[in-house]
């Protein structure tokens, strides 16, 4: 079980990055975004698309060839397309549809509509096959007692660093503030003197560059899929809830959470044979953990009145 | 007390395209002034701070504020014109500690944030005590009291204030009415959309009765409070 811990902890911070951008975008706009996925999986795409070599004819209908690119400058850019993509979402779709007072299920059942649609592009440009990022196989070494590669560990560390950088950014900047302040009242902040439209476009980009980032680590450590974030997105959910809905930090320790209990259930005796069952195991941990504490893990009970 | 801070020419505005609930006001409030709009539910009251406030699009009449016309003003920018606003429901921030409910009242200033909010924190030993408290935490009276001085933070000239009596206790009541009061005083025109009627008219300098969107009546406080017509609609006997 233990020798899971490492993969747990990858799968864990991937989870942790996509749930936190979940979370923020969810607590500042009321959007339950289904099509999350898809932006995690064009962070991968993105980043396939930069960095391939340029006689790497398999991407996009095979007629446009990849760019080439130093493998972290495309992993940058890809991140960026990722803000640029959710900005755009925001100013000709949800800002639109915000404006016109749609209700929140119109607009779930919007972005249900949006990750389809999405996913099926990319299956038609992206083509179904499984790719991987053009780097070079690395063993794995030991580290503490965690198993992973050197670029594994690389994630990892990454990966945490700008979770550290979220939380401070959210706490103490006057945007962190802003963000917070939008999530409580948009209406509060606007006769405070907030332009809370702007406010809700930085949340997007700010969302969406987290979910490509996931997404570039979810394909360095697996592979590129066209319905990558499609099949974590179940997870990213539960780590969402199970941290506390709209709470940023808890978003990341529900989705560590829900991460490692995927893995380290593989190694549980009466799962072999059925590790395709996984996500099982820890979704029904997420269902009890709801029932004994219903706000979540770090979700607060508010005086209402 | 002759300037004017706010003139409304036949505010009309709604929630709804081609639905109005505003059908032509009319309203002024003048420097230091404290003045109610009364009137029974659906009148139009608080749409009536909604439309000034830029959070409802008014489809006719317009408004000036010191002379200048600012219809339809971007909400975020009505602030900059010495304009507060406290909303009856959803007044502070709850997940926010009340430091920094203050710090996002002052989002419109630059330099003097700190030097107004160790004002307001003089002002009301109470936020200054529980700065770090979440404001999600307080009672209904204190809520209002860090809604007003969230509004007060950017020392507007004017002060909107929607039912600040609403769903609380008499005690509490009275204590927001005297810090109310202690605003004007302090040279804050007040603009006051009550509930409850005899307290607001009879605080106030002056009063407009509205009924269905339109003005009833109006005139003093206390001409109003007196006055036939509207004891019989609105007040029932004194």
């Amino acid at each position: 079980m233990l020798d899971q811990l490492g993969n747990g902890l990858l799968l864990g911070i991937i989870i942790s990055v996509a749930s936190v951008a979940l979370s923020l975008l969810y607590g500042v706009t009321r959007i339950v975004n289904f099509a999350h996925g898809e932006i995690i999986a064009l962070g991968a795409i993105a980043t396939l698309f930069f960095s391939s070599p340029i006689d790497y004819r398999i991407l996009f209908l095979d007629k446009f060839s990849p760019l080439g690119l130093n493998f972290a400058l495309s992993c940058i850019l890809a991140v960026i397309v990722c803000g640029l993509f959710g900005g755009l979402l925001e100013l000709i779709l949800f800002r639109p549809l915000r404006k016109g007072n749609v209700g929140n299920i119109a607009v779930l059942v919007v972005t249900i509509g949006l990750s389809i649609f999405i996913r099926h592009l990319y299956l038609l440009f992206a083509t179904g096959k499984v790719q991987n990022f053009p780097l070079e196989l690395q063993r794995r070494q030991t580290y503490l007692f965690f198993d992973m590669t050197p670029r594994n560990l690389k994630v990892l560390i990454i990966g945490i660093l700008v979770m550290i950088l979220i939380g401070l950014l959210l706490t103490y900047t006057k945007l962190g503030k802003a963000m917070r302040a939008v999530r409580d009242s948009e209406e509060l902040s606007s006769v405070s003197g907030i332009n809370s439209d702007n406010i809700i476009l930085i949340t997007w980009i700010s969302s969406s560059m987290l979910a490509g980032l996931a997404g570039v680590f979810q394909a360095t450590i697996n592979d590129v899929r066209w319905n990558m974030g499609f099949l974590i997105l179940l997870l990213i959910f539960a780590g969402t809830v199970l941290g506390g809905i709209g709470t940023s930090f808890g978003a990341m320790v529900g989705g560590l959470i829900i991460g490692i209990l995927v893995q380290v259930s593989v190694g549980l005796p009466f799962m072999e044979g059925h590790t395709e069952a996984k996500n099982a195991v820890a979704l029904g941990i997420m269902i009890v953990i709801l029932l004994f504490r219903p706000q979540g893990i770090f979700g607060q009970k508010e005086r209402i009145s | 007390m002759d300037k004017t801070v706010l003139e409304c020419n036949g505010i009309a505005a709604g929630y709804v395209k081609d639905l109005n609930i505003l059908q032509g006001v009319d309203l002024v409030v003048k420097e230091k002034e404290i003045v109610s709009i009364i009137g029974p539910n659906g009148a139009g009251k608080s749409t009536l701070l909604k439309a000034i406030m830029g959070l409802i699009n008014i489809s006719g009449g317009r408004f000036y504020i010191n002379g200048i016309e600012k219809t339809n003003l971007a909400t975020h920018k009505i602030v900059n014109e010495g304009i507060g606003y406290v909303p009856q429901v959803a007044n502070v921030f709850p997940s926010l500690t009340i430091e920094e409910n203050l710090e996002i009242g002052s989002w419109s200033l630059n330099k003097q944030q700190k030097e107004n909010l160790n004002q307001i924190y003089e002002q009301f030993s109470l936020l200054k005590d529980r700065k770090k408290d979440k404001a999600g935490n307080l009672s209904g009276g204190q809520r209002q009291i860090l809604a007003l001085a969230r509004a007060l933070i950017t020392k507007p000239t004017l002060l909107l204030l929607d039912e600040p009596s609403a769903g609380l206790s008499p005690v509490a009541i009275n204590e927001v009415f005297s810090i109310i009061n202690d605003i004007n005083e302090s040279g804050v025109s007040i603009l006051l959309v009550e509930q409850n009627a005899k307290r607001a008219l009879s605080f106030s300098d002056r009063g407009y009765v509205l009924d269905q969107g339109r003005n009833a009546y109006q005139g003093k406080g206390e001409d109003l409070l007196n006055d036939p017509r509207v004891i019989d609609l609105y007040l029932g006997k004194l």
